[in-house]
Parts: C-alpha cells; structure tokens; sequence
C-alpha cells in the first residue's frame, strides 16, 4: 500500500469542541523526511491538527498513522516546538536540551555530552552553563529546537517556532533550520503565517481553509536545496508566493 | 564581585541610615513631650538595658530562638507538604482549603490558652502556635506556584512521554521554589510573634516573651524595651536568612550562569548532585 510507505498519515480527522466543528475530514500524508509547511488564516485549526499528530488530543473521529501505525492519542512519538520557546528558567541550556531524557528515563552523562556537543555546533558553545534569561529571543528558539532534536523523534513538529521574533532575527533562524534540516533526515510539519517562511522551508505547502479547518491547496515547491537567501527574490519563488497569497485571500477562505 | 560588594555596602549603608532616623524620631519624641523613661526609654537606653542585662537575656533569647526556628520549620514543613497534597487533587482541595481559612480566621490568642492544656506547658505548645501562624502563607504560595505551572509546558512533558514522577520532580516541584520562599519570608517574620503568644500562655521555660510580662508588670519599661529589640532582630534575622537561603536556592534568579554543583541539584546529575555542590564549597574556599 501506498499509505504504509508514508511516514505521517493523517487519515480523515474531524475535531468537534463542544459542537463547534474545527478540523473537518482533514486527511494529509508526508513522505519520509519531508518538509511540510501548513499556512492558513488564524481559527482555521493548525494548531488543532498538530496537537492531534502529536497526541494531546484524541480527534472527534479518524486516525493518525505513523510508519503505518495507528498512535491516534498517544504521545511520546514526535518532537513538539511551540511559538513559546518553554524553556525551564532553572535549567541550564544543557539541562533543558536534555529535558526529554530527565522526563522519561532519567539524564546520562552521553545525553549532556551529546547536548553540548548539539549547542556547541549551532553556535551556543559558550553559553552551556547560562539559563535561559541570560540568552536572547533567537537564542532560547534555538535551544528550544535542539531540545526537540535530542528527543531523536524522526518526525518534527514545529508550530510557529519563530513567530516571536523580531523580522530580521526570524530570517537568520529559517536559514539556520534549513541547515540543520539539511544535517537530518527528519520528517517536519511546520505551522506558519509567514507565506514567504512557508516557502523557503518547505517541500510542499498546504494551504488551509477557515473553520472548519480543511485542506484547500497542496502546493509542490520545487526550488532546489540547499537554499539560501537568494531564493526569497527568485522569479520561481514570487509565482509561488502569488499563488499561495491568492489561495489564501480567496473567496473561499474567509480571513 | 567588586559589584556585588558595592551593592551590598549601599545597601547596609541605607539600612543602617534609616534604623538612625526611627532612633532619631524617637529621640525627638521623647524630648518633645517631655516623656519621662518609666513611660518610654531612649533607643540608647534600651539597648543599654541589654548590654547590661546580657547574662539574663541571652539564655530567654536562645530559648524563643530554639521556638521560633523550630516553630517554623515544623510550620514550612507541613505547609509545604499539605500545599502538594492538595495541589494533586480538585477535591482534596475544596476539601481542606475552607479548614486551612478558618484556622487562620481563629484568634491565635484565643486558640493558645486550650494549646497550652492539651500540649502541656514544655516547647510543644509553642511550636504548634509557631507552625500554625507560619504554614498558612507557605500553603497559600506553594499551591499557587503548583496552580500555575504553564499548561503548555506541561502539554510539551506529556508529548515528549513523561513518566507522571518525574515530570513532577522536573517540572511542578522547582517551580514550587519562588513562591515558597515568598511564602517563608511572610512566615518567617510571623513566627517570633507566635513565639511570644506562645511563652505568654504556655510558659514554664522563660523566654524573651515571658520576660516581658514580667518586666512589664513591674514597669521595667527599659527591660521591656529591650526584649522588644531582641524580639525584633530575631525577626529580621529569620526573614534575612530566607533571603539568604532562598538565592542559594534559586540561583537562576541572580545568575546568568549555573554555579557548578548547586545547579546540579535541579538539573538531575543522578546523586553527582550533592558532591558537586561540597566539592564547589571546598573549591571556592581555597580561592
């Protein structure tokens, strides 16, 4: 089956929250290590869906497969980043990178090791020991990534990680995810409002529409990787951005 | 560190300034009225009383001491503990909450007297009354702390599969800690106060509280003065060793940087914890 070979499958999810409907037959799949950014106006049920494939919330009906299996409401399988960086304001950098293991089965030496050795190569070397109101906006999404990374969960889920900052910090930290999507092989869903973020990121943009949160349009982005900052102004990228931009203020898409 | 000390001498500097101003006031007060020292000592006078009357006041003070720490430890404790048990729970709340009000709502006064007659007239009594006036804040706080622990972040532990203990341990407990200390610091000013109604009911040892009553009654106004300042640095003295207590604690709040060891507590090394933390000691005795 076509459906197994998928990583994610999302396979017609509906959320109803005390009658109001926010998610309606939703169905989407992604591919092994692929980027998925998901643009919509906002109430259209992003956040819904992301906190069904990462198991907070069990849907009205339908089911979520990962590698084929069905972990509708289960959790501990994807990595989870919020707008909110949530970084412990009593933990070092290291100690919140490895916040996975000190939830589940307890910190070893090889996890801070290995959480040194992640800051040190995305540039927070100097700042292992510093807490987090010590670091900068970009910085604290940055450990806020790495902390998600160190969970080793293939799939990412990512919900308006940069959403907080400033325009030109937010430019530098999507060229950093796309290098450190460049390093992996993980699978990413990434929740935006950002239509040029959607774009630069990702390999296929889903547009959404408003509530009840449908999928309108599945947009294949063809721009070759590695990207850098030259594709933002790339004639290829523009006739993406136009269409993106019309899906979303069409008449079908009540903002 | 320069920075530090030259914080901290402002600070005394102030301090010590406005303790000059009330002496100074009361000074103008007394030459004002024309008050005689039977009716109100001079701050000189009174703190000479102590002076004087050191053989006599030290063994009352470290015995409302010896209560008032006790006290509050036995109050902290409980008030901690009872503040997570009902955190666990919507209705071991609902249930306990409207106790834990009127216990307050009692006149402590009122409920010494009864203390004395079922505890007897040993320290017992007067811890009880001490823990009784100091666990309320520390509840109150704790739960509130325990209350508002980001939601988001507790939905992130739970995708990320925590295990209920340790996400407790990790995420509720430490940040239990701020509004802890704001609760010993109410608490730890409370606690002389429950001391001296404590020895004022419950009174076979003297203490600094009794010794009141008597000075008083024999208009020994100076050596009740001077019982009231000792009363009052141990207070200020409790709340002060909070503070202390509480920025070893917490050093996330003061420091950009983990301390070596005493972060390591929190951040789970497994027992390295406490190791580290007399190691660091050690280290930053021989510097």
């Amino acid at each position: 089956m076509e459906r197994e070979r998928q990583k994610v499958v999302v396979d017609d999810v509906t959320v109803r929250f005390e009658g109001a409907l926010a998610l309606d037959g939703l169905s989407l799949e992604i591919g092994r290590s692929e980027f998925v950014s998901i643009v919509g106006p906002s109430g259209s049920g992003k956040s819904t869906l992301f906190n069904v494939v990462s198991g907070l919330l069990r849907p009205t009906s339908g089911r979520v497969l990962l590698d084929g299996e069905d972990v509708t409401g289960e959790t501990g399988h994807v990595g989870y980043m919020l707008q909110k960086d949530l970084l412990i304001p009593w933990r070092t950098v290291v100690g919140n990178i490895v916040l996975g293991a000190a939830l589940t089965r307890g910190v070893t030496s090889r996890d801070r090791e290995e959480a040194a050795a992640l800051a040190t190569r995305y540039g927070l070397g100097e700042f292992l020991d510093h807490y987090p109101h010590a670091l900068s906006g970009g910085m604290r999404q940055r450990v806020a990534l790495m902390r998600t990374l160190a969970l080793h969960t293939d799939v990412l889920l990512l919900d308006e990680p940069f959403g907080a900052l400033d325009s030109q910090t937010r430019l530098e930290m999507q060229l950093w995810l796309l290098s450190v999507y460049q390093d992996l092989e993980s699978t990413i869903l990434f929740v935006t409002h950002d239509v040029d973020e959607a774009i630069l990121l990702a390999d296929r943009v889903c547009v959404m529409s408003g509530r009840p949160g449908r999928i309108l349009a599945d947009l294949p982005i063809r721009l070759p990787r590695p990207r850098d900052l030259d594709v933002l102004t790339s004639p290829a990228f523009t006739e993406l951005k136009r269409e993106v931009l019309h899906l979303l203020h069409s008449p079908a898409v009540p903002a | 560190m320069r920075d530090f000390l030259r914080r901290s001498t402002v600070r005394l500097a102030l301090a010590a300034l406005a303790v000059g101003l009330i002496f100074g006031i009361w000074n103008l007060v007394i030459f004002a009225f024309g008050l005689q020292s039977y009716a109100l000592p001079t701050p000189q006078s009174a703190v000479g009383t102590i002076v004087h009357r050191w053989s006599t006041y030290q063994p009352l003070t470290l015995q409302t001491i010896a209560e008032t720490a006790y006290g509050f430890l036995l109050g902290a404790a409980i008030g901690f503990l009872l503040g997570v048990l009902m955190s666990t729970s919507r209705t071991v709340q609902r249930l306990i909450y409207p106790t834990l009000i009127t216990s307050q709502a009692v006149p402590i006064v009122a409920i010494a007297a009864p203390l004395a007659i079922l505890f007897g007239f040993g320290l017992l009594p007067k811890l009880v009354i001490v823990a009784w006036v100091v666990f309320f804040p520390v509840v109150v706080n704790v739960l509130d702390g325990l209350a508002h622990v980001d939601r988001d972040l507790v939905n992130l532990a739970r995708v990320m599969g925590a295990k209920r203990t340790r996400a407790f341990l990790a995420i509720h407990l430490p940040a239990t800690l701020s509004p802890l200390f704001s609760g010993l610091k109410i608490g730890a000013t409370y606690a002389v106060t429950g001391a001296v109604i404590g020895e004022w009911v419950a009174s076979a040892q003297q203490g600094l509280g009794t010794y009141l009553l008597t000075a008083n009654a024999s208009l020994d106004t100076a050596g009740v003065f001077g019982a009231t300042i000792l009363l009052t640095l141990i207070g200020v003295a409790s709340f002060l060793l909070v503070v202390v207590a509480e920025s070893v604690a917490t050093p996330w709040r003061t420091r950009s940087t983990a301390r070596r060891g005493v972060g390591s507590l929190l951040r789970n090394d497994e027992g390295k914890g406490a190791r580290g933390w007399f190691g660091s000691l050690l280290q930053s005795r021989s510097r």
